[in-house]
């Protein structure tokens, strides 16, 4: 038997729709099963990778539309093969299928020498042919559901929402190992099989993998293809049948798609509330005094610091006799031994006469030139004399600031 | 709302100016006269004690009047600044008040000061930073510091928070930290008071629950306005104690909250901005969204947004279309079990059943194959 023999396996048709699939589910799985593990480092890296949650949403709901139409024309497809071409459904499952799985089992752990032989589709192929429509089923109901919780909890009861939202989630899991597991192993690592790129497989491969096909193939045993005009004339019935479906399916995918909007777009403000709002009356850094409040004066009377009556003085003036007394009284909580602001210290009769910074306080017999009393007499000063009290430092500065 | 900002602004600013227009006419020609004695003021030998400065400061009703004609009040009672904390640790006037140690005092002209704001202003920052260098760096990055920067002179600085001369610990009691907050932000504190926080700290002076510090930070302080990032991470906020077990468990209150919360499309999507784009503006719901940002309730308070009688007004926040059931579709931060979410709680035990059912036969089912086939291959290679 010539190797260069080929079998057809899967039309162009066939082929382009398995390689959309392949793109929409790896698609599909890849941007799902990221978000659903947002905690991993590798799941938050491909999404950073791929712009950012939000366009990772947009991808799976784009993916998750090509995959529905995909979904549509297979149908067409299986329509067209059962009332127009009227070919047998190889596809569906029989007892056949349990008794070659059997038999692989059987065969594998050497119970028996010969492996089962298997027609158009094998129980493998049958198996992973039958989960994806399972998957289709469930992933397209649950993904509606999440697509569209405003919908579906206008029918059903709230709790369909995250019960979907499990079922999607586990049935992604599912799906994506069972290819990783099954379709990698039978078709890639097994043997690489091509056909889904070249379309056919040679003899070989067919004797080893559909031994009952090639077997029906080399006995002339083949459906034949009904006659031109019975298939013109089912046409005529099936494409406007299905292309109203196509519509109706076209619109189910529309409604899917665009039916509800879920949420706004706007950024509610978190609260109605307005933030800088004071307390009235407003504290303030220095409270108010709870007397009336009463201005600092030019020639304010009160003495600073003090209640204390000022002594009488003699009628010559000395230093001890009164004056010293008074400057003790009204000038010493800031002029004193300890203050001394501005140097000066007006506690003893020797240091007052010694001046302060700005140079000699009292300068005896010329009261005109001493900063004591220029200083007082401009007003003002906080340890304020009053006018009788200026004029008897006057007087006895006048009279020479006698000690004694 | 009407704003009833500019007639407080009124009574509080301009009734006391008139008062102190009034009163203080006779000062301002000495204020002028000062001026030019600027360059012949004594320098003092040492800083004056404290009761030099008291001998006038101590006085009474001692009042003088700003260029701005404010009156600015410049008694200080003994006893209170002596109780305070820089009264009991002897502090003198003049470390805080550098400028005005000398006497006569500078005018306020010379200070650059003609609103009672812009001395405080000027005074806070030369004094308090000598030597709360730590503190005072913080606020340059918190949220009132940068609105003074932008021109809000009203944006607090150290003293309007903890006082001048009657500066005491800010936390005897702990509830008086969030009083210090009400003096401008007394609608919040409103809503705060009423919230199952505010009302445990005011009420029973509860140490667990935050103030407004716990939230927003002391110091530097943070908010929506200081970027977009506080509320995108704002349930980090809540974390620290509602996912505390040791915590939530002495008031019984649940500590799952925030796993759950990640858990579903909220909160993954949050958790996920926060990672990719942390200072992105969000609508996608924090905690705060849905259980109020001051005002939050115990859930089961019949004015909690949360409450079921009020979910869906709540949902509606964002999910206007919404309808009756539609709340019920959130299982409430339960793990869910047969009891509380029946039908996750089955999906996922029909998964847990399924998937390793599945992939375990398809395991067994290539092993076997693989095991046979290298078998098969040796075999051939011996006969050959």
């Amino acid at each position: 038997m010539p190797k260069a023999q080929q079998y057809r396996r899967f039309s162009i048709s066939d082929r382009v729709e398995h390689w959309v699939l392949t793109i929409s589910f790896g698609l599909l799985g890849l941007t799902g099963l990221v978000q659903q593990h947002v905690d991993s480092a590798l799941a938050t890296g491909i999404i950073n990778l791929l712009g950012g949650i939000e366009t990772v949403r947009l991808m799976h709901h784009i993916a998750a539309m090509v995959m529905m139409f995909e979904t549509i024309y297979h149908i067409g497809v299986l329509g067209y093969k059962f009332f127009v071409l009227r070919t047998r459904a190889t596809i569906l499952p029989g007892k056949q299928d349990a008794i070659n799985l059997v038999q692989s089992l059987r065969y594998n752990v050497g119970m028996s020498k010969d492996r089962p032989k298997q027609g158009r589709f094998t129980f493998e192929e049958k198996l992973e042919y039958w989960a994806v429509i399972w998957g289709t089923v469930v992933m397209g109901i649950t993904g509606f559901m999440l697509w569209n919780p405003i919908a579906t909890t206008h029918l059903l009861s709230g709790s369909f929402v995250p019960a979907a939202k499990a079922a999607h989630g586990k049935e992604a899991l599912l799906a994506v190992l069972a290819i990783l597991i099954w379709h990698l192993y039978h078709v890639h690592i097994r043997h690489l099989n091509l056909s889904m790129f070249k379309g056919t497989l040679n003899t070989e491969e067919m004797q080893d993998e559909h031994p009952a096909e090639l077997a029906d193939i080399q006995a002339g045993r083949i459906d034949p293809r009904p006659a031109a005009a019975a298939i013109a004339r089912r046409r005529r019935v099936f494409f406007p049948v299905f292309g109203v479906l196509t519509v109706l399916m076209l619109v189910g995918i529309a409604f899917f798609v665009g039916f509800e909007k879920t949420s706004i777009a706007t950024i509610p403000p978190a609260e109605e509330v307005v933030v800088y709002s004071p307390l009235t009356p407003t504290p303030l850094p220095t409270l108010p005094p709870a007397a009336t409040p009463a201005p600092v004066q030019a020639t304010a009377t009160p003495a600073p610091g003090t209640a204390v009556e000022t002594p009488a003085l003699a009628a010559a003036p000395t230093w001890e006799s009164g004056i010293g007394d008074m400057m003790k009284t009204k000038c010493g909580a800031c002029h004193s031994s300890a203050n001394k602001l501005g140097g000066l210290d007006l506690t003893s009769y020797q240091a007052a006469m010694a001046g302060g910074i700005s140079g000699p306080a009292i300068v005896p017999g010329e009261a005109n030139t001493s900063l004591l009393v220029t200083r007082q007499a401009s007003g003002n000063h906080p340890g304020q004399l009053t006018a009788e009290e200026l004029k008897q430092v006057t007087d006895w500065i006048e009279a020479g600031a006698l000690e004694k | 709302m009407i704003n009833a900002e500019p007639i407080r602004m009124f009574r509080r600013r301009f009734l006391p100016l008139f008062g102190g227009v009034l009163l203080l006419a006779g000062l301002r020609p000495a204020l002028r006269s000062t001026a030019s004695a600027v360059a012949a003021r004594p320098a003092l030998a040492q800083n004056p004690a404290n009761d030099v400065c008291l001998a006038c400061h101590g006085q009474p009703g001692m009042t003088t009047t700003l260029p701005s004609g404010e009156t600015l009040y410049l008694t200080v009672d003994p006893q209170v600044y002596n109780n305070s904390v820089h009264g009991v640790n002897n502090q003198a006037c003049t470390d805080c008040h550098v400028e005005t140690s000398g006497y006569p005092h500078p005018t306020f002209q010379e200070q650059g000061v003609t609103t009672r704001r812009t001395l405080s202003l000027k005074l806070y920052r030369a004094a308090c930073v000598q030597c709360h260098q730590d503190q005072y760096n913080a606020a340059l990055d918190g949220v009132h510091d940068k609105a003074l920067a932008a021109g809000d002179s009203n944006a607090a600085i150290c003293t309007d928070c903890h006082g001048t001369h009657n500066i005491t610990p800010p936390n005897q009691p702990r509830s008086r930290e969030s009083q210090m907050c009400e003096r401008c932000h007394s609608e919040i504190f409103e809503l705060y008071k009423q919230s199952v926080h505010g009302a445990a700290l005011l009420g029973e002076g509860n140490p667990d629950v935050p103030g407004c510090i716990d939230c927003h930070q002391v110091h530097s302080v943070e908010g929506p306005s200081s970027s977009g990032s506080f509320h995108l991470f704002s349930p980090e906020i809540c974390r620290r104690c509602h996912a505390d077990r040791t915590l939530m468990g002495k008031y019984n209150i649940s500590a799952d909250v925030f796993d759950t919360y990640v858990a579903d499309f909220h909160g993954t999507t949050v958790a996920l901005f926060q990672k990719a784009s942390p200072d992105q503006q969000t609508n996608k719901p924090v905690c705060i969204d849905c259980h109020g940002v001051h005002n939050m309730r115990m859930v089961d308070d019949p004015e909690s947004t949360v409450i079921k009688e009020n979910l869906l007004a709540t949902c509606q926040k964002c999910h206007p279309d919404a309808t009756s059931n539609f709340p019920t579709s959130w299982i409430s931060h339960y793990r869910p079990d047969p009891k509380r979410a029946p039908l996750v709680f089955f999906v996922n035990l029909f998964y847990a059943i399924l998937i390793p059912a599945v992939l375990g036969v398809m395991v067994i089912l290539v092993v076997l194959d693989v095991r046979k086939r290298i078998a098969s291959r040796r075999k051939e290679r011996q006969h050959a």
